[in-house]
């Protein structure tokens, strides 16, 4: 395993933060992994911001969620499984079921009972909902 | 025989750890619940006591006016305030009842678990070990040239094995529950051929242990899109988009069924008003100690993520040197001892989470969040699928530990913990997904 220098927007801030504290990027990446994991975990166990009054909801906490499980999945993914030193064909290799999974989420939206009439309106330009309500 | 002392080595901690945590302070543990139970039951039969005395003066006093004064109300407002200390005490003790069954249950299942996992691990490191002492060091050649590599017939024997376990496993099963003596019918016949399957995956085990610890040429794929990679690691690769589909499977049914329940999540989102599902998360994501075991069972698999990854690089690093700190210097003296030891601790960790795993499942059916519904079914599926993987992975690292300790990996042959850490970053990558989606949303 080689010493890479990463570059990139991404892979490169953590390459950045590795020089900055003399460690290597799985250092950094490791690092950074346990921090998300205190943070999903105090978004869903707090009900409040600790020291304020503000209210954490529900779609605060699902944004944390999503939002931490892609930052954490890409530090896993780019350095721990090295895909952003290998040849791009891993990355596609890696790439190829996520078109299953989104098809499988495509129909969930589908079969679920509020995807066709309950979406919000951004996701819904100006369709024409008359054959779901007549 | 080395692998025959650390198999007896292996099971006797194993029944050391059962001794004393589950047969010692289990056992403590399983008289504290007793006197629970038994105090539970003395504050509960006084509650209702104190019940049925304040209902007895609450009729006296209604049936003489109600009147606020005089002795009827006075021994009606002592009734009263009676049996409610009376229900408080039962409260209490019902408390004391339902933490002291969890902590029996604690370190009674963790007991059992490291027992069970550790002779699992002596069985394989046993058998495995024995079909490798068996095994001629030198294999005839034919003429060929001897860098070229032959193929190996394990991964297919393997995976015949596993096909014919599965087939006659439904019979396996059956033949268990009427041999101990249940109301079943023996079937010999899947008994025998998930035994041939078992019997097939552990020779292909052990000649796959006996192929890769002499060492090999790294096979090179010559024909696109892989063309010049090594064929092992493209292997490892196609094999995790299956393992991907598989997660991805259960992931998208528990969300297509979450979205359809109305759960204590949903009803403060305002999508519902009764509750008519109670999920996994609803029971842990409230309190700190419900939530302990997959909090640190997170930290555990991302820790060894890092030590996998500390194994390869001490493993491919030429000019590796002890640390300078006195303690890390002791515990990775040489380069060769450094990867046996991150990987020994990969394993510790990954033994851990699973420990933590059963302990919390305990913990839940306890509770009565159980596979017979649909939150449990799926819930205990997609973790336990899990939980399955984890302890295979488990398995091939005591192997790499093995391989660590005698013939040692270095630069050459470093590629085999690269591309086992494929699988195990792989295993933590998914519970990146499981841990929110059934712990905390």
């Amino acid at each position: 395993m080689s010493e890479e220098i990463y570059t990139g927007p991404i892979a490169g801030l953590f390459q950045k933060m590795a020089d900055m504290i003399g460690k290597d990027v799985y250092y950094v990446n490791f690092l950074i992994l346990m921090f998300f994991t205190l943070f999903e975990v105090a978004a869903v166990f707090f009900d409040t911001i600790p020291g304020t009054d503000i209210v954490i909801t529900r779609g605060a906490v699902w944004a944390v969620l999503i939002i931490v499980g892609i930052i954490k999945g890409y530090g896993i993914a780019a350095f721990f499984m090295h895909l952003k030193g290998d040849p791009f064909i891993y990355t596609r290799t890696a790439l190829f079921p996520v078109l299953f999974v989104v098809l499988m989420i495509w129909g969930i939206g589908l079969s679920n009972p509020d995807g066709i009439d309950g979406l919000p309106s951004w996701c819904t330009p100006n369709w024409d909902y008359s054959y779901v309500t007549e | 025989m080395r692998t025959v002392v650390i198999a007896v080595g292996l099971l006797v901690v194993g029944v050391l750890a059962y001794g004393v945590m589950a047969g010692g302070i289990g056992s403590m543990m399983h008289q504290d619940w007793d006197d629970a139970n038994e105090e539970y039951e003395a504050a509960k039969n006084a509650a209702d006591l104190a019940l049925e005395e304040f209902k007895f003066a609450e009729s006296r006093w209604e049936n003489n006016g109600s009147q606020e004064e005089g002795a009827l109300y006075e021994e009606y407002l002592e009734s009263k305030a009676a049996s409610d200390e009376a229900t408080q005490v039962a409260d209490d003790a019902h408390h004391h009842q339902v933490d002291a069954h969890l902590s029996y249950l604690t370190w009674s299942t963790a007991g059992k678990t490291i027992m069970v996992m550790f002779i699992v691990y002596a069985a394989f490191y046993g058998v495995a070990g024995f079909f490798n002492s068996i095994k001629p060091d030198e294999e005839e050649h034919h003429g060929d040239d001897h860098e070229e590599h032959h193929g190996s017939a394990s991964p297919i024997m393997m995976a015949g094995g596993i096909l014919f376990f599965m087939m006659g496993f439904p019979g396996f099963v059956t033949t268990c529950k009427a041999w101990l003596g249940l109301d079943y019918d023996a079937d010999l016949s899947g008994f025998a051929l998930s035994g041939f399957g078992t019997i097939l995956l552990i020779m292909g085990i052990g000649n796959w242990w006996n192929e890769d610890l002499k060492g090999h040429p790294e096979q090179v794929a010559t024909s696109h899109p892989f063309e010049g990679q090594d064929i092992r690691k493209a292997g490892m690769w196609i094999f995790l988009i299956s393992e991907m589909m598989v997660f991805a499977s259960f992931f998208s049914s528990y969300l297509r069924m979450r979205t359809g329940w109305c759960t204590q999540w949903a009803v403060d989102a305002g999508k519902c008003s009764v509750v008519d599902t109670t999920t996994a998360s609803d029971l842990l994501r409230n309190d700190i100690m419900t939530l302990l075991p997959g909090a640190i069972n997170t930290f555990a698999l991302i820790i060894s993520s890092y030590t996998i990854v500390l194994a390869l690089k001490a493993a491919k690093d030429v000019n590796w040197e002890p640390s300078k700190n006195a303690l890390l210097a002791k515990l990775f003296p040489s380069r060769k001892k450094a990867v046996r030891n991150y990987l020994l601790i990969t394993i510790a960790l990954g033994s851990l989470f699973i420990v933590l795993k059963l302990v919390e499942w305990s913990h839940l059916i306890a509770e009565g969040f159980t596979i017979d519904s649909q939150a449990g079914s799926i819930f205990y599926v997609a973790t336990g699928a899990h939980g399955l993987h984890v302890f295979i992975g488990l398995l091939v690292m005591l192997f790499m530990v093995f391989k660590a300790d005698t013939v040692g990996y270095d630069e050459n042959n470093g590629r085999g913990i690269e591309y086992f850490g494929l699988y195990w970053h792989f295993v933590d990558l998914a519970w990146v997904a499981i841990f929110p989606a059934f712990y905390l949303y």
